[in-house]
């Protein structure tokens, strides 16, 4: 226990003594593990209840069970950005950390002790973040629902102390590198490694089960539950993961055609650094690339289902209130801004990472007179290229959705072309370099020359 | 110093330079003089002011008071478009480490510079490999700094410093990380270049036998000038 | 224990085979260039010398056409203590006879500005530094000429080295030198 106490004290110092990045690092890290923590208490609540209730808020939405799961599902989709975006929290300052942990190791720290005081300097703002919501979320739930059963008050303290472990864990995990060596990653000259066993293995099994979904109606197989929305979610996911790979792949190939051939010098750098690690930026962009397809794809179907509801009511075969779909839709359209604001913060930050550690070199080169607009076109660049053909693949994933949903609703309708599905990759693409200028003020700061002062 | 005569209008002339970082004073009135093709040591101990006093000469960092004049110019009253584009093509600089672009292999490296000021990537890569071979570092060419050696390093920056063929080279410890084998081979090909070009140099540098190789000594205490030697 | 002598290069230098006197003289200065050159008197007392400890003989006299001159080759003997000269490690000099210090001293013990002196003395040595380096750097410079100029810096620099330190610590050697 007193070691324990000990390596506490240390992580407290060592955060304690750091520079702003590190505050950084924490006050995202409290917001992510705040909105997990929320997001999850919120399924907890809703799956909790049982059979039919009036619900006073939302349309009627979270009135029948059935409906209940359907948002407490949306709502579990939406832990998967705001779980990405607690990962791209711990990568903030990531470089100074790894060294400042193999100094620890050099110092004589065990590789479990070095875990540890790891754990502890995320730990402990996962568990702010999960106290804060817990702590807005049990009054605001205690005002809509008089008695929440026991199973409820289970869930709510399972999440509130799931989350400051998890992120603890996560961090364990994104430091089992240095933890390894001494030396640390000082000078690194990674290899620039494809997607793992992991990734293929999952991708292929997706794919095997998207064609035996495709086929199962053909040989009129008996299904007792609809596999529509299951589909769904796979082909999202799918495409998203075929995203994934296809911005790494294309990364290095556009890396290695316009290293070899522009003349241009802001093109040059920054094809050679994406061509130098292009699965940093794969990463990176994941999680933009899986919000276009789902956004894409929701946008499409939207489209389609309003104005099929629109077609149903004019008909007069409208069964309930119009504002009991809108809400629904209404409310996924908020859950997927909100992953996109998410992502984009990542984006951002990564951005914003990757100068605060090269910012030493970008320095270098200002007094060179390398001219500062030739850095900041390559700091967007090294963004804008990678994504065009990925965030392409992505926009047609998500109108494919669309389109096959305007196919399945067209039995019963006229359907429109679902061409909002082609308008947010565009909103996407154009977003994400706006979160990669956000860094363009740092970069300013970074070149200059009183960062020449510090190795 | 400056003899009346007027033969020997300096390239470049500081007066009287101040510059604080935060609460700490690092220039307190120190004044220089550059001739034409001279190679210039400053030394001085750690905290001596001979960095700051290296960037104000570059137009890195403008002085909080006191003068720079380049070629009939006052740099610490030029913009910063200027400057930027004054470094670009008519300085160099090489610093211990960092000036290289890890990403960019060794040719494109000393390429950049001719990149930056609109030459074919062909070109300026013929150009580089030519500067590359000056220095002995020919085959290092596709190399990335990171799979370089320090020395090797050291002369891909220098190569990249002098392929505009500038009017000065400012070296900040062009050598602080090299053993004394690799700092000789380093300076002799620095020397040698810069004597054949007519290239003015400015070497910041506290060990005594890097700073012999220059013509004259300036050492810097406390942020001023307090000894000048002349080669004969 | 064999002090380095003039002796012992003589006889290194006719391992190479038989030469005159005016030969060595001009060979040992090229082999070392930056030391002290030999002048031709010192060369031959020194070969006489050789002859009479039985290190050296002489081979016989040629005139070509010139005056004439005495050729000297070693004998095994010579070959001999040559050989053990050559293995015997050079003593880590165990006085030094520091001027620098001594002026530095001196000058405080009569009011004199010891400072002054420094500077003064690291500009000299500075210079000299200077001087070697363009030696060194010269092209054409070959290995031989690079080895003993570097030979040489590095003495200098150990000189600077230490008076730039001494510099700085004057104020308490003054007070040091003062109060004894």
């Amino acid at each position: 226990m007193s070691a324990l106490f000990a390596d506490l004290r240390l992580a407290w110092l060592l955060t304690r003594g750091s520079d702003r990045r590190e505050w950084w690092r924490v006050g995202l890290t409290v917001v992510g593990a705040a909105l997990a923590t929320g997001v999850g208490l919120g399924v907890v609540a809703l799956l909790s209840l049982d059979g039919w209730y009036s619900v006073s808020f939302g349309s009627g939405l979270f009135d029948s069970p059935s409906d209940r799961q359907n948002v407490g599902l949306a709502l579990g989709l939406l832990l998967i950005p705001v779980l990405g975006f607690l990962g791209q929290c711990a990568r903030i300052g990531a470089v100074h950390r790894d060294r400042r942990l193999a100094a620890l190791r050099l110092a004589g720290a065990e590789p479990w002790q070095v875990r540890r005081i790891a754990a502890l300097e995320s730990g402990p703002a996962c568990l702010a973040g999960s106290v804060l919501a817990t702590a807005v979320f049990v009054p605001v739930l205690l005002h809509a629902w008089s008695s929440p059963t026991a199973v409820a008050w289970a869930g709510i303290v399972l999440v509130a102390v799931a989350v400051p472990v998890l992120g603890a864990a996560v961090g364990m995990v994104s430091l089992r590198r240095v933890v390894a060596d001494p030396l640390g990653r000082i000078r690194r000259t990674r290899p620039a490694r494809g997607p793992g066993r992991l990734f293929r293995t999952v991708t292929w099994l997706l794919v095997a089960t998207e064609l035996f979904i495709a086929v199962t109606p053909v040989f009129g197989s008996p299904v007792s539950f609809d596999l529509g929305p299951v589909a769904v979610i796979l082909l999202a996911v799918l495409a998203g993961l075929t995203a994934i790979w296809l911005s790494g792949a294309s990364s290095r190939q556009l890396g290695e055609g316009f290293a070899a051939g522009t003349g241009r010098p802001a093109l040059l750098i920054a094809a050679e650094r994406l061509r130098e690690d292009p699965w940093a930026t794969a990463r990176t962009h994941a999680a933009v690339l899986l919000v276009t397809v789902v956004g894409s794809g929701f946008a499409g179907v939207r489209q389609v289902l309003l104005a099929h509801l629109a077609e149903m009511r004019r008909e007069g075969s409208l069964g309930t209130d119009m504002a009991y779909y809108t809400t629904g839709i209404d409310l996924t359209g908020a859950a997927i801004l909100i992953a996109l604001a998410l992502v984009l913060t990542g984006l951002a930050v990564g951005t914003a990472e990757s100068l605060a550690t090269r910012r030493r070199g970008l320095a270098a080169q200002a007094a060179a007179g390398v001219p500062h607009s030739v850095l900041a076109r390559a700091l967007l660049l090294e963004t804008a290229l990678p994504l065009t053909p990925a965030i392409a693949v992505a926009g047609l994933g998500g109108l494919a959705i669309s389109v096959w949903y305007g196919s399945a609703a067209s039995a019963h309708t006229a359907v429109p072309v679902p061409y909002a599905a082609l308008l947010v990759p565009g909103a996407v693409y154009a977003a994400c370099l706006l979160a990669a200028a956000t860094s363009l003020p740092l970069l300013r700061r970074s070149v200059r020359p009183a960062e020449l002062r510090y190795a | 110093m400056s003899d009346k005569g007027g033969e020997t209008v300096p390239l470049l002339a500081a007066r009287d330079l101040v510059k604080a970082h935060g609460r700490t004073e690092a220039l307190r009135g120190a004044s220089v003089e550059l001739r034409d093709g001279e190679l210039l040591a400053v030394t001085g101990a750690s905290g001596s002011g001979k960095s700051t006093l290296l960037h104000c000469l570059a137009g890195i960092v403008r002085p909080d008071a006191g003068s720079v004049t380049y070629a009939g110019q006052r740099l610490d009253e030029l913009p910063e478009k200027r400057l930027s584009e004054l470094r670009r093509t008519e300085f160099g600089v090489v610093f211990q480490f960092g000036q290289l672009i890890p990403e960019l292999t060794a040719l494109d490296n000393v390429a950049l510079p001719l990149l930056l000021a609109g030459a074919a990537r062909t070109e300026a890569q013929g150009e580089a490999g030519e500067w590359l071979e000056r220095f002995g570092v020919r085959g290092q060419g596709e190399l990335r700094p990171g799979e370089m050696s320090g020395g090797q390093a050291q002369r891909v920056a220098l190569a990249r410093a002098l392929v505009t063929a500038p009017r000065i080279v400012f070296a900040d410890e062009p050598t602080g990380a090299l053993d004394s084998l690799t700092t000789e081979q380093v300076m002799t090909a620095l020397v040698r270049t810069v004597r054949e070009a007519g290239t003015a140099v400015v070497l910041v540098t506290h060990d005594d036998q890097v700073a012999a190789y220059a013509d004259r000594e300036i050492r810097l205490t406390d942020g001023a000038v307090a000894a000048q030697g002349v080669a004969a | 224990m064999m002090a380095m002598s003039t002796r012992h290069i003589l006889l290194g230098l006719l391992a190479s085979g038989p030469s005159h006197g005016y030969d060595l003289k001009r060979r040992h200065d090229e082999r070392f260039p930056q030391a002290r050159p030999l002048a031709y008197g010192q060369v031959y007392t020194t070969l006489q010398r050789l002859v009479r400890d039985g290190l050296a003989e002489v081979e016989g006299t040629d005139s070509d056409g010139g005056p004439e001159r005495t050729k000297y080759r070693w004998t095994e003997e010579g070959e001999r203590e040559l050989a053990e000269w050559a293995r015997e490690i050079a003593p880590p000099a165990p006085f030094v006879t520091n001027e620098i210090f001594a002026k530095v001293v001196v000058s405080i013990l009569s009011g004199g500005d010891a400072d002054a002196y420094l500077r003064a003395q690291r500009a000299a040595h500075m210079e000299r530094m200077r001087e070697l380096t363009a030696v060194k750097t010269a092209r054409g410079a070959d290995l031989a000429t690079v080895l003993s100029a570097d030979y040489a810096l590095n003495h200098l620099d150990a000189d600077l080295r230490w008076m730039t330190t001494t510099g700085v610590r004057l104020t308490t050697l003054i007070a040091e030198v003062d109060a004894a």
